[in-house]
């Protein structure tokens, strides 16, 4: 049977829109002009002027500060919501499996709003707690689902096995149950620490001043087209940093597979 | 009678679903003994009490004389093979099987050592630096068996171990399981839903059905001695009759009618049954005999005429249905030790005579005296699908 | 057991309770708070009032509300679409083929959302690259404007949020039994019947899921209107960050925010009741 080239094709021109942006991007950083129309001789000056940017580093340790203790705090939580919800299908669960769902598909200025009008209202301070509050808040739906996906492969006769084999709660928990939980526990970990890291909508809703993180610092460069063209090395880095982090996390995955039979 | 492990009553029940009913069973030490049922009788529910993975509503554990109903799984001497093995896959074979040691703080150097022979008894010695998903189902069999067995429990219990496996795999796994039970002499108590495994390995069967114990027996005594018609038909293949004492010959032997069916036909009568009573009989299709020409008549024989309805030939052995008397459709097998000097096969469509000694037809324990409804057992087992005055086929 | 004795809801404790004060309750509080009157220094008023819904009635919101619903669904569409036989091409692809053409799609999605949507600012800028080659090729005159206007948001949302149709329609076609449309052509299908009548309706719960990831984000977008949209092009988010940043008008904000909220919750609701009815009547 001949098959249908309009697959093939949508994929084509996809793949084009999806990289021509960014590759546009790219070029730009290192583009002489400042609006990137045309090219006008390559520079590394809006490099060199990233890094004499006090406000980028500011930002960016902000950022790192509350992904890390989002990360922590979201992966503690939403790592016991998984278990709870997976031992457990009373009225009660489901309650709090719709508590867990809701953050996932309510739009995030919805989310962020909301909070902001919370702390207003209870009078607390906007600042570093409030963004890794909200950070935490959203983190704990992402890792409890991922959590809860490798949990569904869990078998739990290993738990009674190794009660059977006279472990206490304690030590099936910690020899059995979390190692075997450990690459969604981790997946579920760098997937919050990446949507903190990468949160722009919710931050911006309940920062305070003296507390913008990355996404929030680049947002206000972005009202302001003179910092165009340092955006574009500021996003090239980026870009390079995922890249790194997806290849080797690829590399990683293809040498665990090399090991299976 | 106090055996080495003891249920006493033991009931439980799922919601509305009755799992076990007032089970008392008592297991001798160093016995291989099997819980057998279909799916949802209740067995592996008993196996789970015992390994204290479940509570029993009523009832009492005994392991040795002591009361070990509420002891946690964890404190009790005995360990289970689970039905897919629960390998711990984040630890190597070694590891796996070095755990409960470990956690009941044995030395290292006896860990060691224990380990070791272990390891060479399942013959996984040099495996035993591999994790589970790099080994073969029978492999990880043999593991779930070291990681039970190091521990020296005083019971192992085994949760359909051979299910996992294929056909050739599971023959293979029962003979080295018994090779295993003759080298460590523990108490093996196995739960499975397929009578070939339980016969083939046990020293004494447990017939479970609807959460009741319908036999206990060596596979020998159930088999040929099937108390009701569920044990009946549940082992093996066999055909059902419903019939009438009409005369006692003799203290050993009685005749008994059935309807529609001529002559009169000569049973056991172990069960001592008074004349008028009715009584389910069984008779199993091997212990048939089918030939063209008619048998030498012999008193201690029935016979009856039939035609084949249907032929399969199974290559060790063939199966015919004998339809007799429109009524009944009998299921006869037959070796073939002698094929080949056979000229001819007997075919569809052929009349021919079965016949069968009158030891070999077995009276069922569910009769009525006097016309009044008498159950030795409860018949709570028995399947309503099958009419007992019909063909099981 | 064991296992047992820790109790479940000693264990959904704490993230029930996180969520409960930091999800349920602020989430409550935007229907409370729109009933409160503002005061001048950007909080929150004493008393009770009705004056912030009254106020909606703002002839400019309806037509903001009605610009959110038909970008929200035209760029649905225009993902259901595009996503389709994309997702199409990569199930059917050879195994190697396809984790990498998955890789490829998430890639940019991992770049920084608001990255991208920089990037998109650069190609459609008025001096930028596709203006330029769009002039040279007589497409456009050199005074036409692809910036700050509804064509260049929806773009963007598209661009934005096809990866959220892809994974859904990926998995449900990568599931879907390839075998249903030979036996469909073999029963005298033409190609076309067999697609229309076996093979969407075989992976109907994907498009729905496709459709909710989509549509509830498109509703709430609120960075794409505001870096690449002009005053003609605003959508609800950006009037609710207006009245929160701009104004310090908490109650019109959070009135606006119920507003789409309610909207988000219509096509989930229609979504789990379509469900209901669809397997209440195989039952």
């Amino acid at each position: 049977m001949k098959r249908s080239r309009l697959p093939g094709l949508t994929v084509l021109i996809l793949l084009v829109f999806f990289y021509l942006p960014i590759v546009i991007l790219v070029i730009n950083s290192f583009n002489l002009h400042k609006y990137g129309g045309e090219w006008s001789g390559f520079t590394l000056k809006w490099y060199v002027r990233l890094f004499q940017d006090d406000a980028v580093w500011h930002a960016l340790r902000n950022s790192l500060i509350i992904a890390g203790v989002s990360t922590a705090a979201s992966t503690v939580l939403g790592t016991l919501a998984a278990y709870a919800l997976h031992r457990s299908n009373d009225r009660f669960q489901k309650i709090h499996h719709g508590l867990i769902y809701m953050p996932l598909v309510l739009p995030d200025i919805l989310m962020g709003m909301s909070l902001l009008l919370f702390f207003v209202a209870v009078g607390f301070q906007l600042g570093l707690t409030s963004i890794c509050i909200a950070h935490i808040t959203f983190c704990i739906s992402y890792v409890a689902m991922v959590v809860l996906a490798r949990l569904q492969d869990f078998d739990f006769s290993m738990m009674e096995a190794a009660y059977d084999l006279g472990a206490n709660s304690w030590t099936a928990t910690t020899r059995v149950l979390l190692p075997a939980l450990a690459p969604g526990i981790t997946a579920g970990a760098l997937l919050a620490f990446t949507l903190s890291i990468d949160d722009f909508v919710i931050t911006f809703f309940v920062a305070g001043p003296g507390s913008s993180t990355l996404p929030v610092h680049i947002y206000s460069m972005m009202k302001h087209s003179r910092f165009m063209p340092v955006i574009n090395a500021l996003s090239t880095l980026l870009l390079l940093v995922t890249f790194v982090a997806v290849g080797s996390s690829q590399l990683i995955n293809k040498q665990k597979g090399a090991d299976l039979p | 009678m106090s055996g080495f492990l003891e249920f006493e009553g033991i009931s439980k029940s799922f919601g509305d679903l009755k799992a076990l009913d007032n089970v008392s069973l008592s297991i001798r030490q160093g016995e291989i003994f099997s819980l057998l049922g279909p799916s949802g009788c209740g067995k592996t529910t008993l196996l789970r009490i015992c390994a204290g993975f479940e509570m029993p509503d009523a009832g009492r554990v005994l392991l040795n004389g002591k009361d070990i109903t509420d002891l946690p799984p964890n404190r009790r001497a005995v360990n289970t093979i689970f039905q897919n093995y629960a390998l711990f896959p984040n630890m190597t074979l070694r590891e796996n099987i070095a755990f409960g040691l470990q956690i009941a703080k044995v030395p290292k150097k006896e860990i060691a050592d224990r380990v070791e022979t272990m390891l060479q008894l399942v013959q996984l010695e040099h495996h035993a630096h591999k994790r589970p998903h790099q080994i073969s189902g029978g492999q990880k069999q043999r593991v779930a068996i070291a990681r039970a067995l190091v521990n020296r429990p005083q019971v192992l219990l085994l949760d359909e171990p051979l299910a996992a496996l294929d056909l050739k795999l599971r023959q293979r796994m029962l003979v080295e399981l018994d090779g295993i039970h003759d080298e460590v002499g523990t108490t093996f108590v196995y739960v499975t839903h397929d009578q070939s495994e339980a016969m083939g390995l046990s020293d004494r069967i447990a017939v479970f059905n609807h959460g009741v114990v319908e036999q206990v027996g060596s596979s020998t005594e159930i088999y040929e001695a099937p108390r009701t018609s569920f044990t009946a038909a549940f082992i093996g293949d066999t055909n059902f009759f419903n019939g009438r004492v009409c005369e006692r010959i003799d203290s050993e032997y009685c005749q008994i009618e059935i309807e529609g069916l001529e002559p009169r036909l000569r049973f056991f009568n172990d069960k001592n049954l008074r004349e008028q009573v009715r009584v389910d009989l069984s008779v199993r299709p091997e212990k048939f005999s089918i030939s063209r020409t008619q048998p030498a008549p012999d008193p201690l024989s029935n016979t009856l005429r039939g035609t084949v309805e249907d032929v399969i030939y199974l290559g060790s052995h063939t199966k015919w249905w004998v339809r007799v008397n429109e009524e009944y459709l009998i299921s006869v097998t037959s070796q073939h030790s002698r094929f080949l000097l056979d000229s001819k096969p007997i075919r569809w469509n052929e009349a021919v005579w079965i016949s069968w000694h009158a030891d070999d037809g077995y009276m069922l324990e569910r009769y009525d005296e006097n016309d009044e409804a008498l159950l030795v057992l409860s018949d709570a087992g028995l399947p309503d699908d099958i009419p007992p005055d019909e063909e099981a086929e | 057991m064991p296992g047992q004795r820790m109790k479940g809801w000693m264990i959904s404790l704490p993230s029930m309770a996180w969520l409960t004060v930091f999800f349920l309750l602020p989430t409550l509080m935007i229907f409370i708070i729109a009933f409160k009157p503002a005061n001048p220094l950007g909080g929150l008023g004493e008393g009770w009032t009705l004056r912030t819904w009254l106020e909606l009635g703002n002839p400019n919101y309806p037509s903001i509300i009605w610009r959110t619903l038909r970008l929200s669904f035209y760029c649905t569409a225009a993902c259901i679409l595009l996503g389709i036989p994309f997702s199409y091409y990569i199930a059917r692809a050879p195994e190697r083929r396809q984790r990498a053409l998955l890789l490829l799609v998430i890639i940019p999605f991992w770049t920084n959302f608001l990255i991208r949507v920089f990037a998109w600012k650069a190609v459609l800028h008025p001096e930028g690259a596709l203006k330029h080659m769009l002039v040279a090729v007589g497409i456009a005159s050199p005074d036409t404007m692809l910036l700050y206007n509804e064509w260049a948001v929806l773009l963007v949302m598209v661009y934005t949020y096809l990866p959220f149709a892809i994974m859904p329609l990926y998995a449900a076609i990568e599931k879907f039994d390839f075998a249903l449309l030979d036996a469909a052509l073999d029963l005298g299908a033409g190609r076309a019947t067999a697609m229309r009548r076996v093979f969407l309706p075989g992976i109907r719960r994907g498009i729905q899921t496709a459709v909710l990831m989509v549509l509830i984000p498109a509703l709430g977008s609120y960075v794409i209107p505001d870096i690449l949209g002009g005053p003609s092009s605003e959508m609800l988010g950006n009037k609710i960050a207006q009245r929160a940043f701009a104004d310090r008008n908490l109650p019109h904000s959070a009135a606006l925010s119920a507003l789409l909220c309610l909207c988000v919750m219509l096509p989930m609701l229609m979504g789990t009741l379509l469900r209901r009815k669809r397997t209440g009547g195989a039952a």
